[in-house]
């Protein structure tokens, strides 16, 4: 045996592209890494009915922030930019992020800005910071998400007409709720299937509060809300507020579907509509070995990928593995998914395209139970997704969701 | 060129004495290292030729040989059968310690050339451990590396620093102190077969690859390689920087040649020298601390050689 495997040896020395050793970006550390030092988010509250329905988005965030900077202890005065996703802040939350930075305690001197990637703005603002850090213009930076959906969900606009006149164009223009419904239509997701999923993030994230699997992520925002009579009360918020126990395919099945007669969305098998704001602490390996700051996981890779409008869900299932090959593995590899539960048709959809194993997605439930506040959706995954790996032992996850007008996203990362 | 003939043993290893500068020591195996027993070959290069002057017989393949830095008769070699040995050049016949940890071929050994009082072995079992010739057993086992570990390279400055080559196409920096690697470099695509660290520039270290390309890294910035030197045909086996000149660096390949590099030629001339006297892989290369210019090489063609390469000598 000895000598077959070292003839095979000097073989493979010869003939190199017979057996090239992987070449992986997982399991390999490297001072340039980017790495996530923290990640916390605050409870997602159900819009208009839940408790952060009277605060604005950027008091989230500024508590996110605050929150962040105490956990770490990291100086604020060495925090260079903060890029902050939100999809409906009026005037793109430039002014109200910025607001947040320096009400947080961030110095004048550092910056801020905001983007929209719709539904993935909260991973595009990671993506972005650490970009923005492995090209050198800053060495430390936070990303993160924002959306108060009681507040700025809005859709009033007037869409060009010359542009609607082409068919894809104009199929950015559906309704999301269509989109799924063209999902499960064309690729025959049933609502048997869709009602299954949903019950079973329910179930998971009831179980995941009962056992608090989701205390080290959330942090408690105290706040005021309104009561019937418009009398404000002070409330201090620690949980999420859409999980609910108990929920069953039964249940489900009686909910008449929301988008057209005979459709098989409802608002049962979407995600919520919420609340939420979440924080990513980036930088490089080498600044958090020189600042003495724990490495919770290495940002290892992120792709975006785009598909048809009509069908935007299907995004995640080419998105995924792209961002594995870019970081040199295989979907395999994935350990744990955080797969954004836009809807179920396309999550099923996902799941059954790439051929994932149930079990490794959304091991804490989804945002069918927990909610969706759009900009935050992205941050608060990685959030979520970071201690979970952690309870499982295991090191490689991928954090990924559908974008609105046709694309994917998805973000490959190593709990370390 | 001075030659001599390793009958029966194909040469895995040279290293030239740190205390004579006419003493050169060879590591080899029967049948090309696939099968049979081993040799450690202690050869003299005196005015009527190069002469073999002593063999240690070992029962698998002897791959590798580092002299002990504080005993000029004592040195140390590695096998295919896991054993590391230590033998002592007035003692005949047997080790004088024998040490059996690895749990496969050990494919380099490696002396602290600065504190002088311990010494690195690596393995196919794709661990890397530490050893005191006093000492019973191995005083560390680092397993990081997902592949064998073909080489290690102590840090000429930081004493404790080192660097190990992987199959799994990694270099890593270690600290002895440390229980993991310090930074972890991807180094090439393939497999790295070899790596030594600049005796003179602080953060530099140069890989040899199966992917046939030398690889010279600066150890602060690893996302990128320095340079690359093209020009062996197949795999680089070993790499090896000049005691003597900070920017030359000899490699033994596959292709059955030996080049001499220097690394701050302008781009595309890198080659200074190229050695083709062997007539086999060529797997051992090693400078002579004493006699700048003078290199000594073994390869599978049994023959060890001890040149003097001109441009090197002023």
């Amino acid at each position: 045996m000895a000598t077959f495997n070292r003839i095979k040896q000097v073989s493979d020395h010869l003939i190199p592209v017979a057996k090239p050793a992987p070449l992986t970006r997982v399991g390999v550390k490297d001072d340039d890494d980017i790495v996530i030092v923290s990640a916390v988010r605050t409870a997602i509250t159900r819009a208009r009915r839940g408790q952060f329905k009277d605060t604005p988005p950027e008091d989230l965030l500024a508590e996110v922030l605050k929150a962040i900077l105490a956990r770490t202890g990291v100086d604020p005065n060495l925090v260079d930019d903060v890029c902050v996703g939100t999809a409906l802040a009026p005037l793109g939350g430039a002014m109200t992020a910025r607001q947040a930075c320096l009400y947080a305690g961030l110095p004048e001197r550092s910056s801020a800005y905001t983007l929209n990637r719709q539904c993935s703005s909260g991973l595009q603002a990671v993506v972005s910071i650490a970009d923005s850090i492995r090209s050198g213009r800053i060495t430390i930076g936070i990303g993160a998400g924002m959306e108060s959906m009681s507040k700025h969900y809005n859709m009033n606009f007037e869409p060009s007409e010359k542009l609607a006149s082409h068919p894809a164009a104009a199929d950015c223009l559906l309704p999301m709720g269509m989109t799924s419904e063209n999902v499960a239509e064309q690729f025959g997701i049933t609502r048997e299937q869709q009602d299954r999923l949903a019950a079973e993030s329910h179930a998971r994230a009831a179980r995941a509060q009962r056992e608090g699997l989701f205390k080290d992520e959330i942090i408690p925002v105290t706040t005021t809300v309104l009561d019937k009579e418009g009398n404000p009360h002070t409330v201090e918020v620690t949980a999420d507020e859409g999980i609910r126990e108990g929920t069953t395919v039964e249940s489900l099945g009686r909910l008449k579907p929301s988008f057209s007669k005979t459709g098989t969305t409802h608002a049962g098998n979407a995600s919520q509509v919420s609340d939420g704001a979440a924080a990513v602490l980036l930088m490089k390996r080498k600044t958090a070995h020189l600042l003495k700051l724990p490495v919770q996981g290495k940002l290892v890779s992120s792709a975006v990928v785009g598909v048809p409008p009509r069908i935007m869900g299907i995004g995640p299932a080419y998105a995924i593995p792209k961002a594995c090959e870019l970081a040199g593995i295989s979907v395999k590899d994935v350990d744990v998914f955080e797969l954004n539960e836009a809807f179920a048709s396309q999550a099923t959809f996902c799941i059954q395209k790439l051929g994932l194993d149930p079990a490794k997605v959304n091991p804490k439930g989804g945002a069918i139970a927990l909610g969706h506040p759009l900009g935050c959706t992205g941050s608060r995954l990685i959030a979520t997704i970071l201690p979970e790996l952690k309870r499982q032992g295991k090191t490689i996850g991928a954090v990924t969701m559908c974008i609105g007008t046709g694309m994917g996203m998805c973000a490959i990362i190593e709990r370390e | 060129m001075r030659t001599v003939r390793t009958t029966g043993y194909n040469g895995y290893s040279v290293k030239f004495s740190p205390f004579f500068e006419h003493v050169v020591a060879c590591a080899g195996a029967a049948n090309y290292g696939l099968v049979g027993n081993g040799r450690l070959s202690i050869a003299n290069d005196t005015p009527t030729g190069l002469q073999l002057d002593k063999a240690y017989d070992t029962q698998d393949g002897t791959f590798d040989c580092s002299w002990n830095e504080l005993n000029e008769n004592q040195i140390a070699s590695c096998g295919g059968d896991g054993s590391v040995k230590l033998w002592d050049l007035t003692i005949p016949h047997q080790p004088i310690r024998k040490w059996q940890e690895h749990r496969r071929e050990v494919f380099s050994i490696e002396w602290n050339y600065t504190k002088k009082d311990t010494f690195l072995t690596s393995s196919w079992d794709f661990t890397i451990k530490l050893w005191h010739p006093g000492q019973p057993a191995s005083l560390r086992t680092w397993a990081e590396h997902s592949q064998c570990v073909y080489s290690v390279s102590w840090c000429p400055r930081q004493p404790d620093a080192f660097l190990s080559a992987s199959g799994d196409g990694t270099v890593k920096l270690w600290d002895v102190k440390q229980p993991r690697s310090v930074q972890s470099v991807s180094a090439h695509a393939h497999e790295v077969l070899s790596v030594d660290w600049s005796k003179y520039r602080e953060h530099v270290f140069a890989t040899g690859s199966a992917d046939k390309s030398i690889k010279v890294w600066d150890a602060r910035h690893t996302r990128h390689e320095v340079e690359t030197l093209l020009g062996h045909q197949y795999a680089v086996r070993r790499v090896r920087f000049s005691p003597h000149h900070d920017a030359v660096l000899a490699s033994a390949s596959y292709d059955m040649t030996c080049r001499v590099w220097n690394i701050d030629a302008p781009m595309g001339q890198p080659q200074r020298e190229l050695l083709d006297y062997h007539t086999e892989f060529v797997f051992g290369v090693d400078f002579n601390l004493y006699v700048p210019g003078q290199l000594a090489t073994c390869a599978w063609d049994e023959q060890l050689a001890v040149v003097t390469v001109p441009g090197l000598v002023s």
